[in-house]
């Protein structure tokens, strides 16, 4: 008795029972070859010929300085220390009072052919500037964490919103149906505003982003409650499909029924497949020393970004990876220089390894914070604190891969960075140049919803032809 | 929904053929038929002021008027500017379609196409008007000024103007609306019961006057209702729907051992007067409220008493407030009566909403959110229209302007926050309090002394760095030389420092619990809040006074442009809610600081509104029917909502219940006691019904439900016999998945405390709507079941069917534990296997297996028996510490500290396997499947 209820993973799919155990098996099976018909999350016709079939968001959580990164501003050193005054019925209490404006600590070099400026600490970058395209001209409008991060995930300042992960694979639906189609790679801590930053908001709950999660059970709940064997769940399983078929044909018009039996199929066949996915010691070394991965510095987030591709190439339609503690208020210089070494080496072994394999035309990889910072500082206590405060104005935007320019940098902030002036478009705009490159377009990708039809943008917006190879 | 767009150009399309057949028929006739030529000149301007002009204002001015170039000359503002045309002749010829350019070019064969992007192409609908108003000879008008709007003959297609206090435009004022688009806000009508829709002979003083409408639409598609359902599905369902509990076994053998014919009108009255009836409704209220505990955003800081808010709603269902009443009370209670403390709480509505005022906010910006946010909820709350539309333009689709957007918001500008003191009521429930107390100041005082050693600390190095140099003061010593304020921390420290300040600060805010505070409002002039105070006391009588912030029309929503500036008001579309002449009528608003939320409330709740009473009655309605409602759309009664199933049942139905005191308690039993209610889920003829009805808005069949979040979890309490029926008091912490407890929860500068579940299974084992719930903490066996987030107003749950849902019910420990808590409640009861077996179906479904089940099931109980024979659990052990890592934005390195948790040392945790035998934990595998099974899920 022991022998035939105590199995392994593998007697665990082969074994099952007769009933919904074998259907879901040869699903199983066909799934390798054809994604399955008509689901929600099914793959969909693009609205255009898309340049991206998957995208790859990486966000850097506080507001990372485009002045300390991307954009250097040589003039800050002439106003370095000089101080102002600043009144605005507009401004916060942050941006308020008595300030000093503040160089760049960093020195920057011209990388690659194309020269794009990058920061002395991004010496892994350098190798595949000429992959980037760097973006200056996004203009966001909070200056709030929670406020701004929903805004660049969800369009809407105040949360409750679709994220856009959602709209994509709303959109385009999902390669692999054994997997969530929408991932979030989250630090320990969740970001500012939690969860609502991938909420599918108003649309299905099919559309929502499964976070993936460093440490634990990487899907909640994934696996049984320990000691429950996989032939246990097997028979009850086997059970369960008896009492719900024969409630089944009690209620023949409930259609509702058939999709909550399917459910529990496509959820073992996730539980079988997700381990696998996830392992990344099925990588080589050498491709994890290349991500930084046993690496101090480098490890946490270089095993995320090499987890990202291993989704995208499982066939995951959408993968958004946080990295945090850009919010330099103070002493940016050490702050900073840690946060830029932390990112530095797995991003640029992310866009060599998405190349080598011949993936980088299809993925859209872009980064980008909830907003930059200030050229500016305010006194802590009457100290000089050599830091920055939040800007929505100007920010630190990149992209890379399937569909935008290859080594360039697009638009410009103004001569201190205190704000974009050229190719200047809000954050809408980026999202619909987002989904452009993904084969959708804003205006017809819409749910309606508390009367009426409802949009990523809000309002509409352009697309930033400036940005498009 | 996007097939009601083809049915409304359907619908448009008949109406510009019969416009222009009219239009057509006096050409034939002319110089006979005088009175049918002016009747057809008068329908041409009719066709060009509602549509032709708006068309053209639309799709053409923006290059052929409005711009300062026009483009190639064509001028297409004036009659005679068109005829006259422009480089290329006249753009169209009166009378002749197909000589006219203009036409030639939206048709888009020729090689003159208009407009120039094939996105922007006119549709059939829109070209066909264009063609019918040349061939009517192309007759230009102008409008009259608009006049009260005139129901008396708009019907269906036809046109109204409606009055209101005016667009940003004349265009917009002026327009015209099709009158089945602006059904909500014409007068409520009570239209005569269609009693022979049930047959000749029909007693009208017995049967139910819902069956009649409803039998009479199902009459005109010949289809029958369906059979009446079962007295175990009838009690399943209606306890469920009224209660959100499934019903006992002895309740369930009670009523199906009374077979008079009063079993079901007693079971009625037993459900409305049990308390979990208002637990139940204000679980629905809530939704469209958005009810949280916490602040939401950087902090998603606790608010004071919440609460006190949710057991009011509460209260209010249970004593069947009349809903007018209720109405005032949330949004003038305060106005109403300032002694009363049921009021002063009942106004915690106008704060529901996610806010947050921070160093990083703009203090004008947060002000006018909190606007937006009442005024917006006002409307989707009350009176099922969204008004945020209106907020940067006049409405698109709707008679709403954003002059009413920004007079309703004017109502609202003397609101500023208070957290009021106002004692604790003896019906509220206050019996936890001194405890949790204890525990609040305990934690409080660590971290203050924690604070207080690292203070001492630097205060020692400083004066130790001072005696040094043999200087008493600082200020003795040069500017380089003077020690840095951290002196005498270490890094880690000195993080510690501000993680545990910032713990103060959150256990600071959690002391208000016991004041007695409540999440209220005055009125008065702006206060000007400071950021992250933790609390707003009522400031003294002087600061009261003055005048509250003026209210402007902000073009394009933007605070830096005002245009006029505007008086309080209501929406003004509304039939009889634009009366501009008498200073006493009952749209009038007074400009006064107090008064004008009481005045706006009166106006609400008033019989006359065309939407408060409509709007309730849908709600109360969409929950006995599967979530669907007359108006599929029970937030959003607009043109682009969703049109009245039934609209004389959804009239009847609100002029009834205005006529019986507002009284919810009575429309649940009108609407439960009819056999419309009462029919079964199952139908005869449902593939005929599935052509003709796909989405059963006739509601031939019953329509079944998944059972809510909250009733999965309270179900599952109340199954194993575990939920503690207590009411009110401060939330509860129920278990939550652990690892999500336990994760990290960023809050500004800092991580919350961690999640703790109250300590005892009967504090925790409550009902759901007692938990606390956090804006950035959702319990995740509750949002997998589609319980909404707390952001926006949620009118209707989703049933989405996702996989997570599986791992949480088959996994999870929440049903893990419940099966066997179920598993061991039968265990007391019998040892005999089949008898187990019986019971758990009785406990689970209600009813006996049948032969068949119970001999699977009793093989499958004896077979896992069997194998927990062999398997010894491993008792789990809690954690009583977590470590916590953050980056230090100083350094942008990371630090670590532990985490006490203190609930967890004396932590009793429920059943577990370990506490149980093999037998118990054999069953309870049964019991796991049961509880995953449809027939526990679904209501039908």
């Amino acid at each position: 008795m022991q022998n035939q209820l105590i199995g392994d993973r593998r007697s665990f799919l082969y074994g099952l029972g007769a009933t919904l155990g074998t259907v879901a098996f040869n699903a199983m099976l066909q799934a390798e070859e054809r994604p399955q018909a008509k689901g929600p999350l099914s793959p969909k016709q693009p609205h255009h010929s898309p340049k991206a079939t998957s995208c790859i968001f990486l966000f850097m959580e506080g507001g990372p300085s485009h002045i300390d990164t991307f954009d250097p501003k040589p003039k800050l050193h002439d106003l370095h220390m000089q101080e102002f005054v600043r009144k605005d019925r507009f401004a916060s209490a942050m941006a308020s009072g008595r300030r000093y404006f503040v160089e760049s600590p960093f020195k920057f070099r011209n990388a690659g052919e194309s020269g794009i400026p990058l920061c002395e600490h991004f010496e892994h970058l350098t190798g595949v500037a000429d992959e980037m395209c760097v973006y200056h001209g996004c203009v966001g409008e909070s200056i709030n964490h929670p406020t701004a991060c929903y805004h660049l995930n969800t369009g809407n300042r105040f949360g409750g919103d679709p994220a856009l992960g959602a709209w994509t694979t709303y959109g385009l639906g999902t390669e692999n149906q054994n997997l969530p189609s929408y991932v979030v790679l989250p630090e320990a801590a969740y970001p500012q505003g939690g969860s609502a930053n991938w909420s599918n908001g108003f649309l299905p709950a099919h559309f929502q982003g499964t976070a993936l999660r460093p440490t634990g059970s990487p899907i909640l709940d994934l696996n049984p409650p320990a000691g429950v064997t996989p032939a246990v769940q097997r028979n009850n399983l086997d059970l369960l499909a008896r009492l719900n078929g024969e409630h089944a044909q009690r209620h023949p018009d409930h259609t509702a029924l058939a999709a909550r039996m399917e459910s529990y199929e496509l959820a073992f066949r996730m539980q079988a497949e997700v381990p696998g996915v996830i392992d990344i010691d099925r990588e080589s070394a050498a491709t994890k020393a290349m991500y930084g991965i046993g690496e101090k510095q480098t490890d946490g987030y270089g095993r995320r970004l090499l987890l990202a591709r291993r989704l995208i190439e499982n066939g995951v339609r959408f993968v958004q990876v946080y990295a945090g503690g850009w919010d330099s208020h103070d002493y940016i210089k050490r702050s900073h220089t840690a946060r830029m070494r932390t990112v530095d080496k797995p991003i640029a072994a992310l866009i060599r390894d998405l190349k080598s394999r011949g993936m980088l035309d299809q993925t859209l990889v872009i980064s980008a914070g909830e907003f930059g910072r200030s050229p500016d500082n305010g006194l802590r206590g009457g100290v000089h604190t050599a830091g920055r405060d939040h800007n929505a104005a100007a920010m630190a935007v990149w992209m890379a891969g399937g569909g935008v320019k290859r080594g360039h940098v697009v638009g410009a902030t103004d001569e201190i960075g205190a704000k974009a002036v050229e190719v200047a478009r809000p954050i809408r705009d980026l999202h619909a140049t987002l989904l452009h490159l993904m084969g959708l377009d804003d205006n017809k990708l819409t749910y309606f919803h508390e009367g009426r039809f409802k949009q990523l943008s809000q309002v509409g917006a352009k697309v930033i032809e400036e940005l498009l190879a | 929904m996007r097939s009601r767009k083809s049915a409304n150009q359907f619908f448009w399309l008949s109406l510009i053929f019969a416009a222009a057949a009219m239009l057509l028929a006096p050409d034939n006739s002319r110089s006979q038929e005088k009175p049918n030529d002016k009747r057809a000149k008068a329908a041409a301007k009719t066709l060009f002021l509602d549509k032709v002009q708006p068309l053209l204002n639309k799709r053409c001015l923006g290059c052929h008027g409005a711009a300062k170039e026009i483009e190639a000359g064509l001028d297409l503002r004036t009659r005679a500017a068109m005829l006259r045309g422009g480089e290329n002749g006249p753009a169209v010829v009166p009378g002749k379609p197909k000589k006219s350019p203009l036409l030639q070019a939206v048709l888009r064969t020729g090689d003159t196409v208009m407009p120039p992007k094939e996105r922007n192409r006119l549709t059939p609908a829109e070209i066909a008007t264009l063609r019918a108003w040349i061939t009517a000879g192309a007759p230009w008008a102008v409008a009259d000024t608009a006049k009260p709007t005139n129901w008396k003959n708009a019907t269906g297609a036809s046109s109204v103007t409606m009055s209101t206090s005016g667009g940003l435009s004349a265009d917009w004022t002026n327009r015209k609306y099709e009158a089945a688009d602006v059904w909500s806000y014409r007068p409520v009508q009570r239209y005569p019961v269609p009693w022979n829709a049930l047959g000749a002979k029909i007693d009208s003083s017995v049967a139910n006057p819902i069956d009649a409408f409803i039998r009479r639409q199902l009459n005109e598609k010949q289809l029958q209702p369906a059979a009446r359902a079962d007295k175990l599905t009838l009690i399943r369902r209606l306890t469920l729907d009224l209660t959100g509990l499934p019903p006992t076994s002895a309740e369930i053998d009670a009523f199906l051992a009374d077979d008079s014919p009063a079993a079901y009108s007693k079971l009625v009255t037993r459900l409305l007067q049990s308390p979990r009836y208002g637990e139940q409704m204000a679980r629905h209220w809530l939704d469209v409220v958005r009810y949280s505990d916490t602040a939401g955003f950087s902090n998603d800081y606790e608010r004071p008493n919440a609460w006190r808010y949710r057991d009011y709603v509460i209260r209010a269902f249970n004593n069947d407030k009349p809903y007018n009443r209720f109405v005032v009370e949330q949004l003038a209670g305060d106005e109403l009566d300032p002694y009363d403390p049921e009021l002063l709480i009942a106004t915690g509505f106008l704060r529901m909403g996610p806010w947050e005022h921070t160093g990083m906010s703009v203090a004008a910006v947060t002000r006018q959110q909190f606007l937006d946010d009442v005024t917006n909820a006002v409307g989707v709350t009350f009176l099922g229209q969204a008004l945020r539309c209106a907020k940067c333009h006049d409405h698109k689709f709707d008679p709403l302007p954003t002059r009413d957007y920004y007079r309703i918001q004017a109502v609202f500008a003397p609101v500023q926050f208070v957290d009021r003191q106002v004692a604790y009521r003896p019906l509220e429930n206050t019996s936890h309090l001194d405890q949790l107390k204890i525990r609040t100041e305990r934690l409080l005082a660590e971290a203050q002394t924690i604070l207080n050693n690292l203070t001492k600390k630097k205060k020692l190095a400083r004066a130790a760095y001072l005696k040094q140099r043999g200087v008493k003061n600082v200020n003795e010593l040069p500017k380089d030389e003077q020690p840095p304020s951290r002196l005498g921390l270490s890094k880690l420290e000195l993080s510690l420092f501000k993680i545990y300040n910032k713990r103060a600060a959150y256990f600071n805010r959690e002391m208000k619990r016991y004041r007695a505070l409540c999440f209220s409002v005055y009125n008065g002039p702006p206060n000007g809040y400071v950021s992250n105070k933790p609390q707003m006391l009522m400031p003294s009588k002087a600061n009261r006074r003055g005048k509250p912030d003026d209210v402007f029309i902000l073009a394009g929503g933007s605070l830096a442009t005002q245009l006029d500036e505007v008086s309080p008001g209501v929406l003004t579309a509304m039939a009889g809610a634009n009366d501009t002449v008498t200073s006493t009528a009952w749209n009038t608003i007074p400009n006064t600081s107090d008064g004008r939320r009481l005045a706006f409330a009166r106006w609400v709740a008033s019989a006359n509104n065309t939407l408060t009473a409509r709007v309730i009655v849908n709600r109360v309605w969409q929950h006995h029917f599967g979530g669907n409602g007359l108006v599929a759309t029970p937030n959003s009664f607009g043109k682009m909502g969703s049109k009245p199933s039934h609209p004389e049942l959804l009239d009847w139905l609100a002029t009834w219940f205005v006529e019986h005191d507002w009284s919810i308690k009575r429309l649940h039993r009108l609407i439960v006691t009819s056999a419309t209610y009462r029919q079964s889920g199952r139908h005869p003829q449902r593939p005929a019904i599935d052509e003709v009805d796909p989405n059963n808005r006739l509601l031939a069949y019953y329509p079944p439900r998944r059972l809510a979040a909250e009733e999965i979890r309270d179900g599952l309490l109340a199954i194993t016999g575990e939920l503690n029926r207590e009411m009110g008091g401060p939330g509860i912490y129920p278990e939550i998945n652990w690892e999500v407890a336990m994760q990290p929860r960023h809050i500004m500068g800092s991580v919350a405390p961690a999640y703790q579940p109250s300590p005892t299974p009967e504090q925790r084992n409550r009902r759901t709507i007692y938990a606390f719930r956090y804006r950035t903490l959702p319990d995740p066996l509750l949002e997998v079941f589609n319980r909404p987030g707390t952001d926006t107003s949620c009118a209707r749950r989703d049933e989405t069917t996702v996989t997570p849902q599986v791992f949480t019910q088959f996994n999870g420990q929440f049903v893990n534990d419940r099966a066997l808590a179920l598993a061991h409640r039968i265990g007391k009861m019998t040892t005999d296997g089949d008898k187990g077996v019986d019971l758990a179906f009785r406990l689970v479904y209600g009813r006996l297996p049948t032969a068949d089940e119970r001999r699977l099931s009793a093989a499958h109980v004896a077979k896992m028996t069997l194998h927990h024979r062999t398997q010894k659990p491993v008792p789990e052990k809690l954690p009583t510490s977590v470590t916590r890592e953050m980056v230090e934005e100083l350094t942008g390195e990371k630090f670590r500290w532990d985490e006490e948790l203190d609930v967890m040392k004396d932590y009793q945790p429920d059943l577990k396997p370990w506490d149980v035998g093999p037998e118990t934990r054999g069953l309870a595998e049964l019991c796991l499947v049961l509880l995953n099974s449809n027939e526990f899920m679904y209501v039908y």
